[in-house]
């Protein structure tokens, strides 16, 4: 257990020592949170604004007018559709919302209408909640003309909108990235090392292999701990990004994550012979995860190819798995698929590594 | 334990091979206590392949390999316990210190030598706190030797110590071997430099292609090959190399690095001769000198090439 202790020490010292090594595996990540917070920050608890157009103009078309300026999330703008339209190209109203002529009418006759929605699937966040919202009200218009009923019940609305801040998005899912790239990325050292001799001649000495593995892990899994506290209080502080889930199902997570992608850098190191194969592969590896895996936008909005592919990817699942239990995020999968998926990995990428990992 | 006289390497018929390649073809040697034994050969003659056996880096083909009377196979951490390795060409963690790396590597030992003691053997004294990526290659080597001393072994395993040193860190290298042995601990190094197996070692095992060639004392060596010793000067296209072995004594007459050699039972008499042969000619044979056989000789005669081509 000293040894253990001794070799763990040895390894934190060459990291930190490693200046390049500290940017990958701390520095990184930290700038993509400031990065990514500074860009989205305001639009996380402000009202979105939306376009209202009224090509109708009668009493029906106003009471539905008066239902979507009674959600407190929205902030109306009423103008013609051109006018409107251009609005949301230039970024001024985030959706626009049409009632189309001849609402009131078609009401009268029972029959349907469809209200018309523009929105923005770049802006994933926005447009789910306006979404929402806009079924939710028509929702409540068909009740009360099927059942006779009163109004839309605006407090429903709050509820049923998911209502995640983009910061909030961002924060759980970049920890996420920083802990698959803390995991990918230890595949360097361990080629390094095996290329430069040190795995042969510590292998030369009475220390059991597990020790030599296991300070390597138990350093990553210490890294990975320390990039959690500062991702997570980064977001905390300056973002007010609050954690709302348990705190020791995210310690697990993130213990079980960076232990997934550990084994996915061991797997790797198993294959690669030299240090310039593993810094090319790591890339390889680790930016298509970066970018299909719900990290930096909403999974459901790539294509559906991409999708498939995104879905096979662990990162989206502890993506999503950091979401779920931190900031109450829509999920991909139910949180125990996120779990066994990852554990699917530690499991099969470890029993790869065991028998396929060269020492020399 | 070994009882003292029992030797502290045997090796009976060890092969190794990787594929086709045969490393290690079927060697036999033993290492007595105490001594100093080194195998010379050049570059994939099979010395660093050997040597990882007996470190237990290498399980062997086939054929019975003994170290401090233990076989490698069946114990080989015991074995590890007790020997000190120090492997070809290998730079250790860049970026900790020679002090940090010693004490890590102590505590891979159950019993460890006090660092401050290894980096005064080795005297690294004034680096103690230099990262070892910035160290020099004299003083790597160094380094690398103390890492092997630090469970203050019983049996010392170098591979190719001096291999890229200058002139003067060799030198240092050397002395610190021989102070090993005046320690009494038993070393087995490898080289492709003669004049370090000549210098250091007690007995010398000539291999080449995965086999040893020849084994003994140098001396033994160059006795049992050359019993004349050589007449050498520069080369001149005017005294053919033909010419040259039917004079007097002459037993074998050779071209080597721009020098020709003259192996002789009668120096003096080959010298007169040779002299009154220039003289026919009217030229001046151009650093003359007499020397003994030397181990790059005995190599040269048992394989036909010279040791570093």
């Amino acid at each position: 257990m000293k040894t253990l202790l001794i070799l763990t020490v040895a390894n934190v010292k060459s990291l930190v020592r490693d200046r390049a090594a500290l940017f990958w595996t701390i520095f990184f990540p930290v700038m993509f949170v400031f990065l990514f917070g500074w860009i989205f920050g305001g639009s996380g608890s402000s009202k979105i604004s939306v376009g209202f157009v009224d090509q109708d103009g009668t009493a029906a078309s106003a009471g539905v007018k008066q239902a979507f300026g009674e959600v407190t999330l929205l902030n109306l703008k009423v103008g013609s559709l051109d006018d409107e339209k251009a609005a949301m190209q230039h970024g001024d109203v985030s959706a626009v919302i049409v009632i189309p002529k001849g609402l009131q009418a078609a009401v009268a006759a029972k029959s349907a209408v469809a209200i018309q929605l523009y929105a923005d699937p770049a802006k994933s966040q926005t447009a789910q909640v306006v979404q929402g919202v806009v079924a939710q009200i028509a929702n409540g218009f068909n009740l009360q003309l099927a059942g006779g009923t009163v109004l839309v019940t605006v407090s429903s609305l709050t509820l049923q909108s998911t209502n995640i801040s983009d910061v909030a998005y961002l924060v759980p899912s970049i920890l996420a990235m920083a802990l698959m790239q803390l995991g990918v990325f230890a595949a360097i050292p361990l080629v390094q090392q095996r290329e430069k001799g040190i795995l042969k001649r510590i292998g030369a000495t009475p220390l059991p292999r597990w020790k030599l593995v296991g300070s390597n892990v138990l350093l990553r899994l210490i890294v990975a701990l320390v990039d959690a506290v500062v991702i997570l209080g980064i977001g905390l502080i300056f973002f007010n990004v609050q954690i709302v889930g348990n705190l020791l199902a995210v310690v697990g997570l993130v213990l079980l994550g960076a232990a997934s992608f550990l084994a996915l850098g061991f797997m790797l190191a198993s294959f690669l012979k030299t240090e310039e194969q593993a810094t090319g592969v790591v890339q390889v590896v680790q930016m298509p995860m970066m970018f299909l895996s719900g990290i930096f936008f909403q999974f459901d909005f790539l294509p559906g190819f991409l999708k498939t592919v995104g879905m096979a990817m662990p990162l989206t699942y502890l993506g999503d798995a950091f979401r779920q239990v931190m900031v109450n995020g829509t999920q991909v999968a139910p949180l125990a698929v996120d779990v066994a998926v990852l554990t699917g990995w530690l499991v099969v990428c470890m029993a790869i590594s065991a028998r396929s990992f060269r020492w020399e | 334990m070994t009882q003292s006289g029992a030797p502290v390497i045997r090796v009976t018929d060890l092969k190794k091979y990787y594929g086709d390649v045969k490393a290690v073809d079927g060697v036999s040697f033993e290492v007595a206590r105490g001594e100093v034994f080194g195998m010379l050969g050049p570059n994939g003659a099979g010395k660093t392949t050997t040597i990882e056996v007996l470190e237990g880096l290498r399980p062997p083909e086939s054929g019975t390999v003994e170290v401090l009377g233990l076989d490698v196979c069946n114990h080989p951490q015991a074995i590890k316990e007790r020997i000190g390795v120090q492997l070809q060409s290998v730079s250790l963690y860049p970026r900790l210190t020679v002090t940090e790396l010693l004490d890590l590597f102590g505590s891979f030992f159950r019993h460890h030598v006090p660092t401050q003691q290894l980096i005064d053997a080795v005297d690294l004294g004034e680096r103690a706190d230099a990262r070892s990526m910035n160290l020099s290659g004299g003083q790597q080597q160094r380094l690398s030797i103390a890492l092997a001393l630090v469970n203050d072994p019983e049996l010392v395993f170098l591979d190719e110590p001096t291999t890229g040193l200058d002139p003067q860190a060799r030198r240092s290298l050397w002395d610190l071997v021989k102070g090993l042995q005046a320690k009494g601990k038993t070393v087995m190094l490898t080289t492709h430099y003669m004049e370090e197996a000549a210098e250091l070692c007690d007995r010398v095992a000539i291999m080449d292609h995965g086999r040893i060639l020849e084994m003994g004392t140098v001396p033994e060596l160059i006795g049992r090959r050359f019993k004349e010793r050589a007449v050498f000067f520069d080369s001149s296209p005017a005294l053919a190399t033909e010419a040259l072995s039917k004079l007097v004594g002459v037993t074998r007459a050779a071209q080597e690095q721009g020098q020709t050699v003259l192996y002789s039972k009668d120096i003096p008499g080959t010298i007169g001769a040779l002299l009154a042969m220039a003289d026919e000619l009217s030229i001046e044979p151009r650093n003359l000198g007499i020397r003994q056989a030397t181990l790059e000789d005995v190599f040269l005669d048992l394989t036909g090439r010279a040791l570093r081509d």
